[in-house]
């Protein structure tokens, strides 16, 4: 940096300098307009809805700077750099006809206005780079000085890096940062943001005992260090992967991902790096060699719905699910709304129509069809069967490398398999549900241009219910040549792959199927039902005794039902790619032209020999050139940490979303976590929290009120109401109630009755047992059409799309939900039985004892007051209404005191102090 | 404690509060930015850098305080009755002689090209009207016998006979004509006209949920969710087995002086919490806890149908401990009454396929009916007798319509006699509210297939509905995701052919 070599002495004169520089005409009438800050902004006011990316009226345009200087339809050219007077735009800005002066219906500009935009244009019509659109780069430490001139070193309150930011903020404004909170409020408040709960019991201890200097970096180390960690911010990712246990729509069937959610808590865990952690979410398919995990890894967006409703159309559900891939892609990783790009180019942004197709069109090619089953799935095998799966693969590969990683694709995923619910030309026959192909006596169906080539063995998931039946494939047309005929052997209803050889055949045919059946008689009894074919070859050694060996692993592991399926994403064989074309105002019925998959040129196009598939995408969202990935999620852990994020519309840093408050912050903080943590989210974390700006106490001073009444400046700590997960943790913490078991399937805590009540589904909330129905919130099960009811009140989402985050509410439904949901008096109950435990006489003591565990510190007299106040009359009335002492502390032997202690317990986990983060 | 110290307490905490929480609101969106654009919308701008001045403005706007719309409307309250399932308009409403005479007759290619149904497969047969109509009241409204009750109020109502859809599919469509949209995520209406209005009654929620039928509406809560509205406006489900409210009752060992003294406590607590951070919301929180203690009272109270008159009973055919649509309309107008913004009612089993006899459109369909005609009649008298007809405005709807033509499901017959899910021409109707009685707009062709003039769309009925309550449907917006959505996306039309 230059200015580092300049002695501040001639820094102190320049400054002198400078109120005489500016208040000579000569330097206003120079000063560049900034595009950003100036003309954007009018830009956007007062011509965007007409002349941008939705409307073009006249053919002009003010999105891109090259639009803007071309012909319009008038034949005059609206902006003609240096000069302004010859610019019809500007022309039309001083016209009196009402029908030609611009903006057309609207009040005129102002003078100052029209000024600016001639400046604008006579200094060269510049456009500048929207601040989120450009490449992060690293940024300089302001410089805090104390004493005159700011010559003598640092004010002492600052703690790191992130400190000088925000006091340069807070002095400009007249404000004082305020001190650094006491030890337990701020124990509780990292605790909380660190791990979503209170502090292990012997971490909180440690820390309270410690009075040395490094106390508190040795308990963020420790916290960080907690699998509770893990699962605190899997439960942020939840919200942005949409994470549910169902499917949504109207049958809101189960689904099997958890091992997905899993995934997250073990990537947080083991702190992966987040371009890794992005990465195998994307595109861990397209990896090479994926693991397990890495195929798991891509359920974050087989979280989008499937329709199950009866009569729906496939593909239409399918498209639905890419297009909220994309939208959710940019909306969550890129602080970005591109779901407007979807019907017309972004409004305000530079984002082509064309570019959202193009990019929907890398997500376009995956195998999932919205099928019933939730093709493709990674199954992974329990017991003997993951013992034959290793078998197996061992074998392969030293008898059948070449066919090794095809078969194994096939026995975990299930792919590649072509799914009967793509046909059409039905005859007597139908989509079953419209889900399976089903065919009657003569049936016939037709399943488009599949690829022979090379195959000589087909299998087929199939179910029917008589013998006798018959099925032909012909190959084209109904009278084309015969494939193969079939015997089709009685399933008795059940579902059965079976496999049958075929001749080999070269290029894409259509296969169009003929049942029939003499034993059917009624013409509207189903012959057959598919599920789905693939085509393949016979088995390796094939008929010798160690291919039999193998061979019988194989084909249990075919039939296994011994799995747990977590959907997942994988790409169409190249025979099977699909063609994305453009959606005429967005609707998916009318296409337009043909694109290419690639990302907007706007940002930067793919890095150099980046394949354009998705595992191209995740090179080209992580690389450190694009200027959104690293920005957007250090400002969603701002915002899990401070309650508001820098950028306060986390979902959108383009130019209709809110400025950030500390820009240079944030650029400064992206960099760090790009390059000086190497994408750690722990270290960055680390970074956030040793601030001195984290660990200010959060009481609100005079000056906060009237000057900063929202800690846009943090003049003080963050004091923000606990998330639905946290308030449920805590009071299961406090009370000692809280299962420490991690991992699994999701679970079933105490929920009231009648919240489900789907239609066309029987499933039904059964209590879980020995001690998961005190599990961690995050692992509550999740269904999409009714979740459960103390999430929904705490502001939790419906998960039914991506919600990048939640609005904070404060509701009576909320009091009524903590004061009366079983969760909270069961929780209140052990509480207090947790308090008699260690204090079994003194109710006095009992009362600082239970402030004592729900807070880590000491109970003011006047909190104490209050609480006595409450016992003493809970304890009058329990002494003269004995009957009521079992039904409130649940315990027959309980007495008049445990019952008082229980009110106060209770009172306790419903204090805003209680509820709030401070 | 007596109930005159419960009283101050609450006043006294109103007093105190009210000026705090509205100014912290008002901070909050403002500054935050999340509201600044709405409450703008709304009031005419929003300072960013927030004047003393201005803010004194907005003392009284609190999220759900009643609030001025646009223009001042006709309705204060909506009560909307949602047939889900859809019921057929061929055997309620939209008479067709022409199609009994086509009945069991195959159905014409030309129907059928280009078109995709939910069930039908092939060529199904024409069906013809499975109910005995008649012209009713002054206006000669037609309507069949399967609702002799309604059929004596036909001049209260106005008709939209050529309402289309685009959603043939139960959860789609129910979120369109609820949403504004097909896709799961956005506000529903009443959360909209909550967002808008705020309620006028603050012992209770401003948006009231009821469901009968054994089932939630095919789209689950969404139809009632607040999308990207602030939480606070979501319906509240009110039920008729359990809780009214969820976890609104105390648990057993607690009464009602107990509760009082905790939430005393709780507050006090929170007073002292409030002293030392001097956090806004501390105080917000106070007031909703004694809000909440209000609820726990005037909710059980306004859910209880037990002490309302014989005749009124009788009138509305509602017995008391049951889950019944009839029960459900009988609270409508207990809630409305009570300055509740909006009261939804989703009724389930209207789904006529004719797959069993409980969907048969000779059968199961006539009982439905039977299960709303007494109720929704004594409703639309009831109102009337109270004069809040004119300030109620009631719709009545499905999601989409059903086929002229017999369901043939997978192309085969079907045991009984139904018809399957139909976007193109269907009927709902308004009344009260500023909504013109004795009407009809739109027609279908003679076959009850398509619509051949004033056409409608669920945006335009939700355009008409915000209209009738003093809201420009363009301009009631929330900005989210970097534009202002609206309830009615870019399309509506306010259906004026029907506003009084």
């Amino acid at each position: 940096m230059i200015l580092k070599r300049v002695p501040k002495i001639y820094i102190v004169i320049l400054l002198f300098l400078v109120p005489v520089l500016i208040g000579s005409r000569y330097f206003i009438n120079n000063k560049q307009v900034d595009f950003n800050a100036e003309v954007k902004p009018l830009i956007n006011k007062k011509c965007i809805s007409c002349h941008g990316g939705v409307k073009r009226q006249s053919g002009f345009s003010l999105l891109f700077r090259q639009e803007a200087l071309a012909v319009n339809k008038s034949g005059k050219v609206a902006i003609i750099p240096g000069d302004a007077e010859n610019s019809e735009m500007i022309k039309r800005l001083y016209l009196t006809d009402p029908e030609e002066r611009m903006p057309y219906k609207h009040p005129p500009l102002s003078n100052d206005e029209i000024s600016l935009l001639k400046k604008w244009i006579n200094q060269g019509a510049k456009w500048g780079d929207h601040w989120a659109y450009v490449p992060v780069e690293e940024t300089p430490i302001p410089s805090v000085g104390v004493g005159p001139f700011g010559l003598f070193g640092k004010p002492s309150w600052i703690k790191n890096n992130i400190d000088p930011f925000i006091y340069k903020k807070i002095k400009a404004e007249g404000l004082t940062p305020a001190s650094i909170a006491d030890k337990p409020t701020l124990l509780r408040r990292v605790s909380f943001d660190i791990i979503g709960m209170p502090a292990p019991e012997a971490i909180a201890k440690k820390y309270l005992q410690n009075n040395n200097e490094d106390a508190y970096e040795i308990l963020v180390n420790e916290l960080l260090a907690t699998p509770q960690y893990g699962e605190k911010w899997a439960g942020l990712w939840m919200d942005m992967a949409r994470y549910a246990d169902t499917r949504g729509f109207e049958k809101d069937d189960s689904r099997t991902i958890w091992r997905y959610r899993d995934w997250l808590i073990n990537a947080f865990n083991v702190d992966k790096p987040y371009n890794i952690f992005l990465t195998e979410q994307l595109a861990g398919d397209l990896l090479p060699n994926p693991t397990d995990a890495q195929y798991i890894a891509t359920a974050f967006h087989r979280n989008t719905l499937t329709n199950d409703e009866g009569g729906t159309d496939n593909e239409e559900f399918r498209t639905a699910a890419v297009i909220d891939r994309v939208n959710t892609t940019w909306v969550s990783l890129m602080g970005t709304t591109f779901a407007c790009v979807q019907c017309h180019s972004h409004p305000y942004d530079p984002f082509k129509h064309e570019e959202y197709y193009k990019f929907l069109a890398l997500f376009n090619n995956t195998r999932d069809e919205d099928t019933y089953a939730e093709y493709p799935f990674l199954k992974e095998f329990h017991n003997t069967d993951s013992i034959r799966l290793f078998q197996l693969q061992d074998w392969l590969h030293k008898n059948a490398p070449s066919r090794e990683k095809d078969l194994m694709r096939f026995i975990k995923t299930g792919q590649t398999a072509i799914n009967s619910l793509v046909a059409d030309q039905i005859i007597n026959g139908a989509l079953a549900d419209t889900k399976w192909l089903m065919l009657r006596n003569k049936g016939e169906a037709r399943i488009k241009d599949i690829d022979l080539t090379g195959s000589t063995l087909l299998y087929y998931k199939y179910k029917s219910w008589k013998p006798g039946g018959k099925w032909e494939i012909h190959l084209d047309s109904a009278k084309g040549p015969l494939l193969k005929n079939i015997v089709v052997e009685n399933s008795k209803g059940d579902w059965k792959i079976a496999t049958t050889a075929i001749p080999t055949t070269i290029g894409k045919h259509h296969l169009v199927f003929i049942y029939n059946n003499r034993q059917i008689n009624n013409p509207d009894e189903n012959g057959i039902q598919y599920d789905w074919l693939r085509l393949d070859n016979p088995f390796p050694k094939n008929g010798t005794p160690e291919g039999e060996l193998a061979y019988n692993n194989f084909d249990s592991l075919l039939h296994s039902n011994n799995y747990t399926p977590t959907p997942i994403m994988l790409d169409n064989p190249s025979n099977m790619s699909r063609t994305t074309h453009i959606f005429e105002r967005g609707n998916w019925l009318v296409k337009g032209k043909v694109v290419v998959p690639d990302v907007p040129a706007s940002l930067g196009g793919l890095p150099a020999g980046a394949p354009k598939n998705r595992l191209g995408m995740a090179m080209w969202l992580t690389d450190k050139k694009n200027p959104l990935t690293a920005r957007t999620i250090v400002n969603r852990i701002w915002e899990q940490l401070f309650g508001q994020g820098i950028t306060e519309t986390l979902e959108d840093f383009g130019t209709q979303g809110i400025a950030p408050t500390h820009e240079e912050l944030l650029n400064y903080l992206s960099w760090q976590l790009m390059n000086t943590h190497q994408w750690s989210l722990k270290k960055m974390i680390k970074e956030m929290v040793m601030s001195a700006t984290y660990q200010q106490d959060s009481k609100f001073n005079k000056d906060a009120i009237t000057k900063d009444p929202y800690n846009k400046l943090y003049a003080r700590g963050p004091r923000v109401r606990l998330s639905a997960e946290q308030i449920r943790d805590q009071a299961l913490t406090v009370s000692g109630l809280l299962s420490n078991k991690m991992n699994g399937p999701s679970v079933y805590p105490y929920q009231p009755e009648g919240i489900w009540k789907s239609p066309y589904n029987g499933a039904k909330w059964i209590l879980s047992t020995d001690g998961d129905q005190y599990r961690r919130a995050l692992y509550t099960f999740w269904k999409r059409s009714a979740p459960y009811p103390s999430m929904l009140s705490f502001d939790g989402t419906s998960r039914e799309v991506c919600a990048a985050r939640r609005i904070r509410t404060n509701t009576p439904l909320q009091a009524l939900n903590s004061l009366n949901d079983s969760v909270y008096i069961e929780a209140a109950q052990h509480f207090a039985k947790r308090v008699i435990k260690m204090v079994p006489q003194n109710a006095s003591k009992q009362i600082s004892k239970a402030y004592e565990l729900a807070f880590n510190k000491t109970i003011s007299p006047d909190q104490q007051k209050v609480f006595e106040k409450l016992y003493q009359t809970a304890l009058t009335r329990y002494k003269q209404d004995s009957f009521r002492i079992e039904q409130i502390t649940g315990n027959k032997n309980g007495d008049a005191s445990s019952a008082a202690l229980m009110m106060v317990t209770t009172a306790i986990i419903n204090t805003d102090e209680f509820l709030t983060k401070n | 404690m007596s109930k005159r110290s419960n009283k101050n307490i609450i006043q006294e905490a109103n007093l105190q509060t009210s000026h705090q929480i509205t100014r912290k609101y008002f901070f909050k969106e403002c500054f935050s930015g999340i509201g600044a654009m709405a409450l703008g919308s709304m009031v005419g701008g929003c300072d960013w850098l927030g004047s003393k001045d201005r803010l004194d403005q907005f003392v009284n706007s609190n999220p759900l305080m009643a609030q001025a719309p646009h223009f001042i409307g006709k309705a204060k309250s909506v009560i909307y009755l949602h047939m889900a399932g859809a019921p057929s308009q061929l055997e309620l409403f939209d008479y067709k002689p022409e199609l009994l005479k086509l009945d069991g007759q195959d159905c014409p290619q030309s129907l059928l090209e280009g078109k995709k149904f939910a069930f039908i497969r092939g060529v199904p047969k024409m069906l013809g009207p499975q109910a005995i109509f008649k012209q009713r009241g002054q206006s000669g409204a037609w309507i069949s016998d399967n609702l002799p009750h309604l059929a004596t109020v036909a001049d209260e109502i106005s008709f939209l006979k050529a309402v289309q859809t685009d959603q043939f599919n139960h959860g789609p469509a129910q979120l369109l004509m609820h949403t504004g949209s097909a896709r799961l995520g956005r506000p529903s209406i009443g959360a909209w006209a909550t967002y808008g209005l705020g309620s006028e009654n603050s012992n209770l929620p401003g948006f009231v949920v009821l469901t009968s039928g054994g089932n939630n509406p095919d789209a689950g809560k969404s139809v009632w969710g607040n999308g990207f509205l602030p939480s606070v406006y979501q319906g509240v489900q009110c039920r008729s087995e359990g809780d009214p409210v969820l976890f609104l009752k105390d648990p057993a060992g607690i009464d009602r002086d107990l509760r009082k003294a905790s939430i005393d406590a709780i507050n006090e607590a929170n007073q002292l919490t409030y002293n030392e951070f001097k956090d806004p919301e501390t105080i917000a929180r106070m007031a909703q806890y004694e809000m909440a203690f209000k609820m726990q009272i005037s909710v059980p109270d306004v859910m209880n149908i037990n002490d309302e008159p014989a005749y009124i009973h009788e009138m509305y055919g509602t017995q008391p401990g049951t889950t019944s649509f009839a029960n459900n309309v009988l609270l409508a107008r207990k809630l409305v009454e009570k300055g509740v913004r909006f009261v939804q009612l989703f009724d389930w089993g209207w789904d006529s396929h004719g797959t069993d006899v409980k969907n048969a459109v000779d059968i199961g369909l006539v009982n439905k009916c039977r299960s709303i005609d007494k109720p929704i009649t004594a409703l639309l008298l009831d109102l009337k007798q109270r004069g809040l007809l004119d300030e109620t405005l009631v719709v009545w709807g499905g999601e989409f319509g059903r086929t002229p033509m017999q369901e043939n499901r997978d192309g085969k017959t079907l045991p009984f006699k139904g018809r399957d899910h139909h976007t193109e021409a269907f009927t709902t109707w308004m009344a009260g509210g500023g909504i013109k009685q004795g009407t009809s707009f739109g027609e279908t062709d003679e076959i009850g297939y398509s619509a051949i003039s004033g056409k409608v769309t669920a945006h335009d009925m939700q355009a008409t509905i915000l209209n009738q309550l003093g809201f420009d449907h363009e301009k009631l917006v929330y900005p989210f995701q970097g534009r202002s959505f609206r309830l009615t996306d870019v399309h509506g039309r306010v259906i004026n052919e029907i506003v009084a």
